[in-house]
Parts: C-alpha cells; structure tokens; sequence
C-alpha cells in the first residue's frame, strides 16, 4: 500500500508525473497507469482535464476548463484565475514541449500544474494526517457554498448586453426595409389589388385575420421601433453618438406613420418601453400621433434640427440609406413631412407648412439619387425574399385584374418588367385575375395569367427597398398643388415625377406616355397623380392600399368572393395577440373601431 | 489509511488488501431456486441479489459475520460465514416477512417498508424482455404515473417522459440518474425558423434514449419531490434511477449473450379515400407540374374519378421525344410543348403501404463478468443496428461499457461504472408541416392517382445531381429525394460515467466520494441537393452539439443501533458543473452541386451558436430514525446555491434550501390484523424542492442578425431579463399505504399526493407593442392532485405454474390556482404551421385551467351549439380562440401478466390511456386536399352543411335548419380548414397491446463442456391499439420552437408495430 506514496506528494494523480516516472518504475507503474485511465472522472479537477484531452478536446478549451479548475477548487484562487488562463494560453501557443514524451498528450505541459502556489495549498491540507480528513471534508464544504464565481459563469458568452448605435442602425433600416418590401409583396399589393393570390387567398378574400404568407406588419413595426427607441436613448445620453439623433428621429416618424396609417390608434407614447417593465402600453389617438409632442411632425422637427445643430466629427455609421450623408436625411425628412402634412390635409389645414417648405426652398428628395432606399442583391443572403421562397409560395400571386387593366389602358411599358405574359400566350400578352376567388368553387389554370416579374424572384438584384423616393415626393407635391395648397405647376411636378418613377422601375419612358395615354390632363389630374403613384409604389408596403383609403385612386375592384361583405377593408385589425396579452388596453382601442372592425375608418380619412 | 481523501491512495491501496468472496445458491424448500434474495453481510451497506438461477456471489471484507437473506414471501434468514467459499441456503416461505430493498435517492438502498413515499422499480427483465431502441419506451405502462410519449419520425426519434403529470409550466423533465450520477435527457434541435423557408426541425433524439437495458440491473422511479429531495432542484419533477449490472454474480467467468431482432411495420397507416384523383373541379392534365397544365399547380384529390376508364395526361405518362426516345411527363427539363400521352387514371389504396418498407432491429449483446480476489467486472457490448420503416432513416448505436470494483483492503470499497456510446444516423427526417417533411407531399398534398411507386428513379435522365424528377414542382419535393438526397445525419459521442471510493473509518461511520461526469458530442450534418424546394442551389449546414457534466460529492454517513432505536445520519455535499454548445454553420447555396462542405458555400455562411454554464453547489443532510423496526422517520435538508440565479454583478438570489419529512408505520408489526392481511403500512411524507432556472435569464443581451452586405447587424433580445429572479418552489404531501392479503398474493400499494408549484420562472409572453415578446418571471400556482395505484395479483402459484399479474393506474390533475399576469391566459408553447398566427394550437392556461389545455379557433355556433351559417350555407369564422379540450389522459392503466409453466413463459402488457384530445394535421389538410376517406362522399347535388340560419334578428335571432347545399369540395375545405383547429380534433384515448412474449428456457444445457441455460422468445410491440381515429397512432408529439408539444399531431409519420426473436444463453 505504502510503495506508491511518492506519487501522491506530487500533488494527486498527475498524468506527466506518472509518464516520468513510468521510465524508472515502469513494473510498478504498468497498472497505476491503467488506473490513471480509468480515474478519468475522479474528483481532483486536473483529472477533468486529462479526460478531456485523452477525449481529444482542442488544447483552448482545456486551458479555459484548467483555468476554472485551478480557480474554483479553493474559493481564494479566485485572484488567480486570469493570470492562469493567460499562462496556460501563452505556453500553449509558445511551447510545445517535445521534451515531455509526448505520445498520447502532446502538449503534456499544459496539465501539469503552473501555478505552484497551487500544490501547497492544496497538499498540505491532506498531509495532515488521519485526524484532519474531516478538516478536509469540511473545506470541500466551504468550497461548495462558494458562490463568487457565480457572475462570471451567469455571464452570457454568447451576446453583448450592450452594442454599438451603428449595430442597430443597419438593423433597424435593413430589417424595416426587408421585412416591409415582403408584407408589400405577399401582402400590400393584394389589399392594393396590384396581385392577387390564387389559393390560400383568406387575407386576399379580406378576411385580414387569418394572412397565409405576410400580412402581419405589426410585430415587424414595433420591434424596429424598439431598436430604433434604443439608438435615440444612446444619441441622447451619450454624446459620442449624438450624431445618431436625428436620423432615429426621422426614422421613429417614418415607422410610426406606417403603424398609425394601418391601424388607426396604437400603443405609441407608452410603448416599446418593457425593459422599463411598461408591457402593456395604452393606446394613443392617431391625431396625438401625427400632432402631438415625440408624434410624427414633431420628431421630422426635431430630426431636422437635430442634425443642423450637430457639429461634431464622429459620422454616422450603420447608414445604409445613405452612406452616412447627413444632408440626405434632411431630404428624406422634409419628404416625409410633405408626405404626412398631405395624409392629414383632409382633417387639418396644412397648406402653410406645406408652403412654407416650398417657399423655404428646404431641402427635399427631387431625384433618384437622394431616394431613401437600399438595394436587394441577386444572391443570399440580402436577396428579396421571394427569391427564396419556394416556387409554389411565387407562383401564387398572379396580376390583378385591376393592375391590368390600369397598365394595358394606359400602354405603360412597365407591365413587362413588373409582370410576365402568361404562360398560354403565344403573343407575350398579359392577362389579370380579379382579386378574391374562392378557389374551392373555381378552377383557376395558372397558366392563363401573368406571374410577377423576374425582378421579384431571378434578378432580385434590381429591385430597392423603398422607404421614400422623388417620385413619391414629386407626385405629392403635384398632388398638392393641384388641391392649391402650394402654389407650384402641378402638372410640370406631375411630368417630373412620372420620369423619375419609370427610372426608378428602369423602364424607357415613351415620350407618347406623358403626351397622350398618361397626359396629366387626359381625365382627372388628381386621379392621375395618385393612380400614377400607386402604380410605381408595388411592394411598397401598403402604400398603395393606404393612399387609396385616402384619395379613393385608382378605384379598387370589388373582389369575387369577399369575406368582407364586398367592402374593401379600410384598416388592418389589431393582432390577436393584442388582445391576449394587452387586454384591458385593447378593449379600450376595440371599443373606439367598433370591435377592431376593418371597415371603421382611421382618424385622417375623410369621414 | 492517512491519505484517505488522497483519491490515487485510494486505488493505489488495490493492491495489497485481503479478501473474502463468497457465492452459493439459494433455494425453496422444494430445491427450486429463487431469484432475486437480497443478500446482505449483516452490519454493512454491502448486499447483493441472486440472478435468475438463485445464485449469488458477494465480496465481504473478511470473513466474519452473518450473511442475511431476505425475500418477498419468504422468512429472512441469517447464515454465519464460517471459513468457506460457498454458502448454500434453503429459504422457508413466510407470508409475514417482508424486506424487499429498492434504490432510493442517493443510491442509498434501502428497506421498502422504511420509507414514507412510493418507489416502483422495474428489474433486468423488466426493461429488458422485449427491448425498444429508445429506452424510455421501455417504460411505458410498466410503472404507476410515468407516462411516455412516442416522437413521430422513426426510429432514433425522441419519446417525452413525464412523472405525475406536468405541474410546471415551463420544465417537466425528471432526472435520469446513472450509478448515482445525472445524465442528460436532452433534445437539442437544429437551428431553423418558422417560415416555409430554410431547415425545418429535426428531432435527434432524447439524451436517455441511449441508456442501455442490457447493461441495467434495476430502474427505481422516485416519483415526486417527496422522494427525491436530496437529488435538488432538478429532482421536483421525479428522478429515474439507474443501476447498472454489476459482475458480482458469478464466481469464475460467466458469459451472457442475447440477440433480438424484430421485424417493423407501419403501425396504422391513414385511411385514404380511392375514388377521386388529382385536380381541382373535377379537372385535372399534367404539363410541367407548375400550373402550365390543367390544375397541375395543386394536388388536391378534387380532380376526376379514378377507375372509370379515363385517360389523363400525367407525370409518369410516356412522353415521345423527337430523337424517338420516351421520357416521363414530369422530366420537364427535358422537353417542352411535346404531348403527353394519357394513360389510365387509376386508384392506389396501397401507395403509402407501399412506401414503407418493412423496417428491421437487431440488437445483441455480450457480457463478461467475473469475481476476483478483491473485485468484480462487468464488460459489455452492445450493437444495434435499425433500418426504419422510413426509407433510408436508420439508427445504428454501439454501446460498451464497464464495471468495476474493487476492495483493496478491508475498509475501502472503490466502484467505477462507465458507458462508452456511439449513435449515428444516416438520416433521421424532418418534422412538423412542412416541404422537408415527406407526409407533406404524401398524404396530406399527395394526390390519390399518385403512384408512388413511379417517383423511385427521382431525377430527371441527364440531369443527375441538379434537377429532381416529381410529380409536381410547385411546393413539393419528391419523397425519394427527400429521403436520399436531403439527408439530416448525425454522429454522437458520449460517455457517462463514475467512480467512488467509500473508506469505512470506524464500523458506523463511513466517508465515500464519488465524481462522475456525462461528456457528449455531436455532429450533425443537413444536406439540401439542387432542386430542393426550398433550396433551389442546395444547401447545407453543420451542427455541433456539445453538453458536459461533471458532478462531485462527498458523502459522510454514521449508523448505530440503540436499544429499540436505529439512527442513520449522513451529511453530503455536491458541486455540479455543466457546459452546453449548440452551434450551426450553414449556408443556403452551394456553388457545385453533390459537394456537401461548407467550403462549397455560394452564399455567405450563417453561424448560430449558444453557449451556456451553469454550477450548482449544495448540501445537504438525511436523518433517519427506525423504532423497533415499525416506525420509521426520515428528515432531509438540502441547500443550493445555482449560479443562474446570479446577475454579473451580484450573488444575492442564489442561495435557497428546502426541506423534507417522511414517516412509516407498520402496522401489521404492532397489531393483530385479520389472518387475510398478511402485511400494512401506512406511510406519509412532505417535502419541499426549489428550482432554478436557464442560464442567462438574469440579464439582457443584443443579437446578431442577418449581415446586410458582410456588415453585421444586431438587434435587442425580445425578452426581458429579470435580475432578480427567485427560485421556483414545489411542495408536496403525500399519503400511502402498502396492504398486502393472502400471503402476498394480493397487494396493493395506493398513493395519494398534492403538490404545489408556486413563484414558477417563466417567459410570459407579453404584447409586442412593449417592444419585447417575452419577460421573465416568477409567478403562477399550480397545484398538482393524483392518485396511483399499484396491484399486483399472484391468481395461480403451483410449483409448475405460475400467474403473475401487476395493475399499474394513475390519475393526475395540475390546476393552474394563480397566473402571474392579471388577466387573460398565459401561453406555454404553440404548435403552428409555418408563421401563421391563426393556424396555431395554442397550449394556454387560465385560472382555473389545466396544464395542457389546447387552444384554437372554429366556427361560429349559436347558444345550442349549432353551427351558424350564412345565407349560402357556409361557415363563419369565428375567431376567438376556444378551449378544444386537454392533451392530458383521465387516468393510465398499466395491465401487465406474466405466466410460467415449466420452462414456458408468457408475458402480455396493455396499456390504456382514457381521455384527452389530439389536435390532427394530418385531418387538416388531409381532407382540405381531398385525400382522406372523410371526403369520399362527394354527391353531385352537394352537401347541406349541417346547421342553422339565423332568420331573425341579431337581437331576436330565429334560427331554422340550413337547406343549402354547397360543393363537396367547398364543403369540406371549410369544414377541415387549418386556420380552425375545432373541427380537427381526435379523442386521444387507446388501448394498446404494448407487448408481448413467448418464450421457452432450456436449462442445464451443457454447451462446450460448460454449464449453460438458454432462452428463446418470440417478442412483439405495439401489435394493436384500439383507438378513436383511423389515421394514425395516437401516441404523439409535435415539435416546435425547440421542443416537444403534446397534444397535436402534426404530419406524423407512421409508429411501428414490431415483431421478433429473441434469444440468450448465459455460461
């Protein structure tokens, strides 16, 4: 029993001690050897690192485990823990140690104890004799209620708690940017009747609770809305990232304008607020969301001045709109605001802030190149999601009867980039569905109508997410002075714009387009500007939806089998989960649209 | 003896102690031998028990002392070891006698009637006779309150155990413990989303599947915290003991060896309507398979009738290339505008039969074991080999492991067990809805004028490795191709295992320390060919799966006797540590087709990984005080302190201690009971247990996201951290009493217990408007009420014949008393298909409620429970989620018989389970597609939807009978529609023949001049089930969001109903 002490006043079962002496007392040795093998598990923590390299686990993982060991076992080891991690870190790397035999542990080195510090603590606490091996039980307990180790290994490894303002910035614009291009896809343009889908068509057959693909904006907003809310906080803490102010400001306008237009009232003043453990938020009316202080107007004002009174250095990063050109967010803010004063002009009188940013001569998106908008790419991952959809997912939305006959009426060339001819056609000839069959009492043969264009599924790479253009701007403007609430030419900004938006679609524009068939005069003016606009705003969203429920442009079709009472619905519902986990505040905000109707109208519609 | 806590003295000492081992037989006063005597040197902890032949063998320190034997039904008995080798005992029968021992928490064993809760242990034979691949289903129906349910993609799936009922609302998982060391039980699922884009989730199986019954000796289950309070806080859900077999059996070598082998079958198979093929209106002509035809996009069964001479261009009719050369219609790449030539529309009531193969397990397994001078060994392997019934889904599992033990002198014992698995799979398929999932494209889009049989050869001629060949190209991917081509494989390494060394210091006080570890890693590799729906360039990605847990204690424990009194004091203390890695690389397209490699990406890799670690330290102390051998008292102590209940920056929270008090009285030893009572007892017990939490849960953190161009994103994590987390707590009384009549031969063992679970940690969800969808809490009450029952009937015990009967019946209730929110329902888990908010089952609970209670929607019914309809006869959505009924059975009842005659035997086990509801997918879209034998009545009039019009008012509504008949097919696409789960529903309730066996003993052979038995059976599985639906089995999980869902069944495969040898020799 005695002959193998020499090995334990060497600190426990030590796999190099046992290789070194393997030479000199090798009959000994033979089984003790076996047995270090089989004491794999055994409770003196470098034995755990033997295990895991006579398991072949990578020489860093056995170096961090080591260091844990070494600092865990006595609880005062602590101190060391990250002096030893580095020393094992170093040797590991340094020294390979050929010297050390080798063989099955190559990098014998690292088990053998570094620290020797280590040994006496441990050692002599079992040298004492047979009376103290209660002494040692005992310490065994101290170190199991040890809990200061606790934080660090409660630390998440896996994510920061705290990320860099231009981290979320290129998250919140691409997310938005991605997120909505698809809702406008699978869903905007069925409610704008630009698509229809064939089958698993309950959303296109307006019962807007129950979306197939798409059709759910309201998670899509609000957690953008809280990335972004986080960004501000920082801008406004913290002045390194003061830079960040007004560019999240415009953006907080631009998403809460897209919520409050789809929904009418919604959480806003109170929301996005949970990490302050607000988790139900109140409602708040669509009129404080446009007018009211931190609502929409107010923070465009307060994006723009933002940035004229910044004059710091540090630029603004995570900027995929526009490369950090704070001049561009100017832009995009004064055309959001022409935008919104427009939305509301039927509920308020906006004709001198309109004015006024004309006769101010402010800065605003008048062409292509200052568009708010990114690019999608051919391939993955920032190709536009239907790209990666399955085919059949693609395939079920064909052109809508009422896009059709809007583009074949007017001649527009665009049909054969948005659209492709049907698949029966000998002549490259399109052909649209009138939105919401039923497809269990009708046949409908795909190949008799138009699929969408290959810019939405081969060559992705073509086509933007939209967030503000000069089309859209240009074509508001002439909208509003054609209702006299700027006085400027409407039809030269109508013109304008309707170049500007064939470019955008890279479409050539037909000289005879702006002279006969889409000639600002040939019928209603106004009707042209919004019908013009919503042709060019396809998968923007709802935008199309929207500005129809606005302007009654172009006139929507009523679809064939309506869950909806042959209504064209005039406000998405409230989400379900709304009403299971913000209930009280719910039914306040279902009580005022008659049940979370989807044909009360929102505050800015004309009653 | 000084360096006693010196672990290598401990082994160094091996080799210079003296001993004493001792062997016999133990037989009835007949000369027959009886099995399973407890054999017990009086004075110590040290026993053993006699194998099926009544011999035992048992190492002793010396030679000194009283050997007891005890067994059920027989007087116990003590023999003094005198200077021999060899003790032979004749046991007499004794009806009053009783001191079966079981495992208890801690590995303690101890004397059933000492203790004051319920344990129910199953033997060698019990998990062995006719064994499962996945070991918990070897469980099933065997064991009063455990309940098992199987996973629904083949072999190699995961099967979800639950003991008395699910009571937490986050965590119902018991503890699995090995020769006294925790193993895991997890299922880690690959990284995926809920879109109809990218990886679908796949299930790798369950962490104590790999548990090998030939290497078990005996599996106890400690049922409820009152048992298991000193396995801390993962023991609040009952703990699962195992003990390995060790080699203390045979003096000498002894061998064993037994093979199984079973042959699988699809257990039930839906039952498809034959009478209508592919289409929609009556219309149906294959083109491309991509809407160029007519209705050739779908492949719902609408189309025309099947078998009545028509001719249909199809995706396997010939087409006539202009070279002369004939490809299929579906080889669409290549040709195009040619004709079709039609060929016969016709039923295939067999074509999913047909797709299934016959599937095939064996399983065989050799062990060696010896005694030596001062030790024993076990050595076993074990392979298992099982192709699925699934074609091309395999499991293959090597298993060795060793036990050892050592007495290097007289006072210490030193015992090492450990187990070395290897589990590998070719492909285990998807799951849930979904184009991955091959029932997606064969039963509930799989049109009935498909021949299944013609997809085989499933690319297109020339274009091998880039274009599959289908019968639709729309949403579907060929089965076939599925199955080869997208294969989810994976290899598994672990190792599990132990050693302790227990040093008597004086005769009553004892020190052992034991570490163990559960070590596991995994590769997984997911490849997507080109053409794949969902990858039209293919794709690919790489999961690795680490998981490490080591725990270490001590364990002090004093014994004496005094007088009338025993007292057993142990204090112990514990240090667990575990890691956890899950990390997926992907990318979703290749640049050359066949070459699965990340370096082969098109696309930029995504990676997805979380590591976690956690420690717990505790302590804890056991008490136990016996009075006269009739009364007995156990108090417990346990304090933890978890580190995921630490924030970064403090460590206030993570200190909590529980306790625990059980008592027994014997009854039948202190009073005069009627002659019929042969034994009583009565016993109670209250216990507390805490629990913590997931690491992490204490602070928020930022995510990353998709790159947009190479430049990282991140976004905030939806849930909201909670730093100042407390410990959930569960306490819990139980009451039992344990009668026994006729000399044994009927005996009840009746439980009853109520627990509360109060302060659960859970992620409420919460209204994303906050910004978040989730919050940590604590809150909520559950309280958990049940009842088991445990008879065993012995109806007829000659010498020759024997009838051995065992009635395991458990009923549970968990009733949610409080929610955490003010209001509304709390929602647990979900099972949706891809992201659609209405076509969801929602597992939600209320005040008043049950855990597991199932959430959807239907349609509009009047206060009579008539369905509403509209003018044009048609069904109103209504949209408000309604109770659809509980997952949960009434009660389980475990029927289980053995017979013996002679050298035959025979053994039957039913198991029925009464209540509870299935939510079906399969009847979803199965009957929306027209495909299931529901919709073969498709009168030409139409159908009259049964229900009401509302011819009044809204106010005064008058409602008359609805006489307006709509189409077939729109009738029944309404009436199944997914988005409304209400009419979707099956009773959940079976009776299940679980298993069987026959089989004959040879014994005293003599095999190569060697003493031998052997044991031949017949065996089987799940041979039938008596059951509400005719689709499916109804045994089922969903898997979604990472884990399991009861109560819905969604795009299952088939189960197996296994029939097989099984044969064994022992030397």
């Amino acid at each position: 029993m005695k002959r193998l002490l020499p090995l334990s006043g060497e600190g426990g079962i030590q796999r190099s001690d046992d290789d070194e002496r393997g030479r000199t007392q090798a009959s000994d040795q033979t089984l003790n050897h076996l047995l270090v093998r089989l004491l794999w598990a055994f409770p003196l923590p470098k034995s755990f690192v033997q295990f895991g390299r006579w398991l072949g686990l990578d020489p860093f993982r056995i170096a961090i485990l080591q260091s844990r060991m070494q600092s865990t076992f006595p609880c005062q080891g602590k101190e060391q823990k990250s002096s030893n991690l580095i020393e094992n870190l170093q040797h590991e790397k340094s020294s390979p140690n050929p010297s050390r035999g080798g063989g099955l542990y190559p990098n014998q080195n690292l088990i053998h104890t570094k620290n020797p510090n280590q040994n006496k603590r441990i050692l002599p606490l079992l040298r004492r004799g047979p009376g103290r091996g209660l002494l040692a039980m005992a310490s065994i307990f101290l170190v199991l209620s040890c809990t200061e180790d606790f934080k660090e290994i409660n630390t998440n490894p896996n994510a920061p708690v705290s990320v860099q303002p231009s981290l979320l910035l290129r998250q919140v614009i691409y997310d938005y940017g991605e997120q909505m291009s698809y809702e406008g896809f699978t869903a905007g343009n069925l409610l704008g009747q630009y698509t229809t889908a064939l089958d698993f068509n309950l959303f296109d057959r307006h019962n807007l609770k129950s979306p197939q693909l798409g059709g759910n904006p309201w998670p899509i907003l609000y957690r953008n809305l809280r990335d972004n809310e986080n960004i501000l906080n920082q801008s406004l803490e913290n002045e390194t990232f003061a830079v960040y102010e007004g560019p999240v400001r415009i953006l907080k306008a631009y998403m809460a304008a897209t919520l409050t237009d789809l929904f009418g009232d919604v959480p806003y003043s109170d929301a996005f607020k949970g990490k302050e453990l607000t988790v139900t938020p109140t409602y708040d009316s669509q009129e404080d969301i446009y007018l009211g202080e931190g609502g929409i107007l107010d923070n465009l004002d307060k994006g723009i001045s933002a940035i004229a009174n910044y004059s710091g250095t540090i630029p603004l990063e995570g900027d995929i709109l526009f490369e950090g050109n704070l001049e561009n967010w100017v832009r995009f803010a004064n055309s959001l605001k022409i935008k919104y004063l427009l939305r509301i002009s039927d509920k308020v009188d906006v004709s001198a802030d309109l004015q006024a940013i004309i006769t101010e001569d402010a800065p605003y998106i008048f062409t292509n190149d200052f568009n708010a908008a990114f690019n999608f790419t051919d391939g993955e991952p920032n190709n536009f999601r239907l790209a990666r959809l399955r085919i059949g997912d693609f395939n079920n939305f064909v052109l809508s009867e009422t896009m059709f006959v809007i583009l074949t009426d007017l001649n527009d060339p665009r049909i054969s980039t948005l659209f492709r001819p049907f698949s029966n056609s000998n002549s490259g000839e399109f052909n649209g569905l009138l939105n919401g069959i039923d497809a269990s009492q009708t046949s409908i043969a795909l190949a008799d109508f138009s699929l969408a264009g290959t810019i939405f599924r081969e060559n992705t790479g073509r086509l933007d997410a939209n967030f503000m253009t000069s089309w859209e701007t240009l074509f508001l403007l002439a909208e509003a002075a054609q209702r006299g609430l700027i006085s400027e030419d409407a039809e030269q900004l109508y013109n304008r714009a309707v170049a500007q938006a064939f470019r955008y679609w890279q479409v050539e524009l037909p000289i005879e387009y702006i002279t006969e068939d889409a000639a600002f005069e040939n019928g209603n003016p106004l009707e042209n500007i919004i019908t013009q606009k919503w042709i060019a705003n396809i998968i923007n969203g709802y935008e199309g939806w929207v500005e129809y429920r606005r302007t009654g442009f172009p006139e929507l079709k009523t679809i064939s089998a309506s869950l909806n009472n042959d209504l064209i619905p005039v406000r998405m519902p409230y989400p379900a989960e709304e009403e299971a986990l913000n209930s009280v505040n719910y039914a306040d905000a279902a009580a005022k649209t008659d049940g979370n109707s989807i044909n009360v109208k929102v505050w800015w519609q004309a009653p | 003896m000084k360096y006693v806590f010196l672990p290598l003295m401990l082994f160094a000492s091996t080799w210079c102690a003296a001993q004493q081992s001792i062997g016999g037989k133990v037989t009835d006063d007949q000369g027959v031998p009886i099995p399973y005597v407890n054999v017990v040197w009086v004075g110590s902890e040290k026993g053993t028990v006699t194998d099926e032949n009544g011999e035992y063998y048992i190492e002793l320190d010396s030679a000194t002392g009283n050997l007891e034997f005890s067994a059920l039904g027989f007087r116990k008995q003590q023999v003094p070891i005198l200077d021999s080798s060899r003790i032979n005992v004749m046991m007499q029968e004794d009806a009053q006698t009783l001191d079966e021992v079981v495992l208890t928490a801690l590995g303690l064993k101890r004397e059933t009637k000492e203790l004051g809760y319920v344990v129910q242990s199953l033997d060698t034979e019990g998990v062995t006779e006719v064994k499962s691949v996945n070991f918990l289903d070897n469980l099933a129906g065997k064991l009063a309150g455990v309940s098992i349910s199987q996973g629904a993609t083949g072999v190699g799936s995961s099967s979800k155990i639950t003991i008395r009922g699910e009571a937490s609302f986050s965590n119902n998982n018991p503890l699995f413990v090995v020769d006294g060391i925790p193993i895991n039980n997890n299922s880690v699922f690959n990284f995926s989303n809920e879109a109809a884009a990218g990886f679908q989730e796949i299930d790798f199986g369950n962490g104590a599947m790999e548990v090998n019954p030939d290497d078990i000796a005996n599996v106890s289950v400690l049922k409820g915290p009152n048992a298991a309070a000193l396995y801390g806080t993962r023991a609040s859900n009952g703990v699962i003991v195992i003990e390995t077999k060790n080699g203390g059996e045979f003096q000498g070598l002894g061998i064993s060896y037994n093979t199984s082998f079973f042959w699988d079958s699809a257990f039930r198979l839906p039952d498809f309507q034959n009478e209508y093929g592919q289409g929609n209106s009556g219309e149906f002509a294959f083109v491309d398979g991509l809407g160029g035809g007519t209705n050739d996009n779908i492949t719902y069964s609408w189309g025309p009738r099947l078998d009545v001479g028509n001719l249909v261009p199809q995706f396997d009719s010939p087409v006539t290339l202009p070279d002369g050369s004939v490809v299929r219609g579906g080889d669409t790449a290549l040709y195009s505008g040619l004709q079709i030539q039609p060929t016969p529309f016709t039923s295939n009531p067999d074509n999913l039969k047909d797709f299934y193969d016959s599937g095939t397990t064996f399983i065989n397994n050799l062990a060696i074991s010896s005694g030596f001078e001062k030790g024993n060994f076990r050595l076993s392997f074990t392979d298992l080999r099982s192709e699925s019934i699934i074609p091309g889904v395999n499991l293959d599992r090597q298993t060795v492991s060793a036990r050892l033990g050592f007495r290097p002198t007289e006072k210490l014992h030193i015992n090492s067990s450990i187990s070395y698995i290897n589990s590998q799979s070719d492909n285990r398929p998807s799951n849930g809805y979904g184009s991955e999932n091959v029932n997606y494209s064969l039963v509930a889009w799989g049109p009935r004028s498909l021949n299944i049989k013609n997809l085989r050869n499933y690319w297109q001629p020339g274009l091998e490795g880039t274009q599959q060949y289908s019968f639709n190209y729309t949403f579907f991917d060929n089965p076939y191709f599925i199955l080869f081509e997208n294969r989810n494989s994976f290899n598994r390494d672990r190792v599990f295992g132990n050693i302790s060394a227990t040093y008597d210091i004086t005769d009553k006080l004892t020190a052992t320390i034991r570490s163990g570890m559960d070590y596991s890693d995994e590769t997984r590799q997911l490849r997507r060919a080109f053409s794949s729906n969902r990858f039209r360039n293919g794709g690919y990605a790489e999961h690795d799966v680490f998981f490490r847990e080591i725990n270490t204690d001590f364990l002090l424990n004093y014994s004496d006797i005094f007088d009338n009194l025993t007292v057993d004091v142990s204090i112990g203390g514990n240090r667990m540590d575990q890691k956890a890695f899950t990390g997926q690389s992907q990318t979703t397209s290749l640049a050359q087709p066949g070459i699965f490699r990340l370096s082969n990406a098109a696309s930029p890799i995504e990676v997805f990984e979380f590591e976690s670690n956690k420690r717990i330290n505790s302590f804890y102390g056991i008490a136990k005080l016996g009075y006269k051998n009739f009364v007995f008292l156990d108090v417990t102590g346990r304090n933890d302190w978890s580190s995921a209940l630490a924030t970064p920056f403090s460590v206030d929270n993570t200190s909590f201690f529980y306790p625990s008090v059980s008592g027994s009285f014997v009854l039948s030893e202190v009073t005069d009971l009627p002659e019929v009572i042969s034994f009583a007892k009565l016993r109670a017990s209250w216990a507390q247990v805490g629990n913590d939490t997931n690491p992490y849960q204490t602070t928020g953190a930022f995510v990353a996201q998709t790159p947009f161009n190479g430049q990282p994103t991140f976004s905030n994590q939806n849930t909201i951290a909670n730093p100042n987390l407390k410990p959930e707590r569960t306490s819990s009384f139980e009451v039992g009493a344990d009668i026994r009549f006729f000399r044994d031969r009927l005996n009840f063992d009746i439980s009853y217990y109520n627990a509360l679970t109060e302060d659960q940690i859970i992620s409420l969800p919460i209204g994303i408007s906050s910004g978040f969808t989730q919050q940590v809490v604590n809150g909520g009450k559950v309280r958990s009420k049940g009842l088991e029952i445990i008879a065993g009937i012995v109806p007829i015990n000659t010498t020759d014949f024997r009838w051995n009967s065992t009635l395991n019946f458990s009923t549970n209730r968990a009733t949610v008393e409080d929610l955490p929110q003010k209001e509304g329902r709390l929602t647990l888990a979900y099972s949706r298909i891809y992201d659609s908010q209405n076509q969801t089952v929602f597992l939600q609970v209320e005040e008043g409620g049950r855990i597991g209670d199932l959430y959807g929607t239907g349609y509009l019914k009047n206060e009579n429970g008539d369905f509403v309809l509209t003018d044009e006869g048609r069904y109103i959505p209504d949209n408000n989620l309604q109770k659809l009924g509980n997952y949960n059975p009434d009660f389980m009842l475990g029927f289980n018989n053995q017979f013996n005659y002679k050298h035959w035997d025979l053994g039957f086990l039913f198991d029925w389970r009464q209540g509870g509801i299935l939510v079906s997918r399969t009847r979803a879209l199965g009957n929306v597609g027209g495909q299931l034998a529901e919709t073969a009545f498709r009168p030409e009039e139409g159908i009259i939807a049964e229900g009401v019009l509302n011819t009044g008012t809204e106010d005064n509504p008058v409602y008359v009978p609805n006489t307006v008949a709509v189409t077939p097919e729109s009738y029944y696409r309404q009436f199944y529609d997914r988005n409304h789960e209400e009419n979707n529903t099956y009773g959940a309730s079976f009776l299940k023949l679980r298993q069987f066996s026959v089989g004959y003993t040879f014994d005293e052979l003599n095999l190569f001049n060697q003493d031998a038995s052997l044991r031949l059976s017949v065996i089987g599985r799940n041979l039938f089930a008596f059951t509400e639906n005719p689709h499916f089995d109804p045994e089922q999980l969903a898997v979604q969001g990472q884990g399991f869902i009861g109560g819905v069944e969604d795009m299952s495969y088939a189960t197996t109903r296994s029939i097989g040898f099984k044969a064994g020799v022992n030397f």
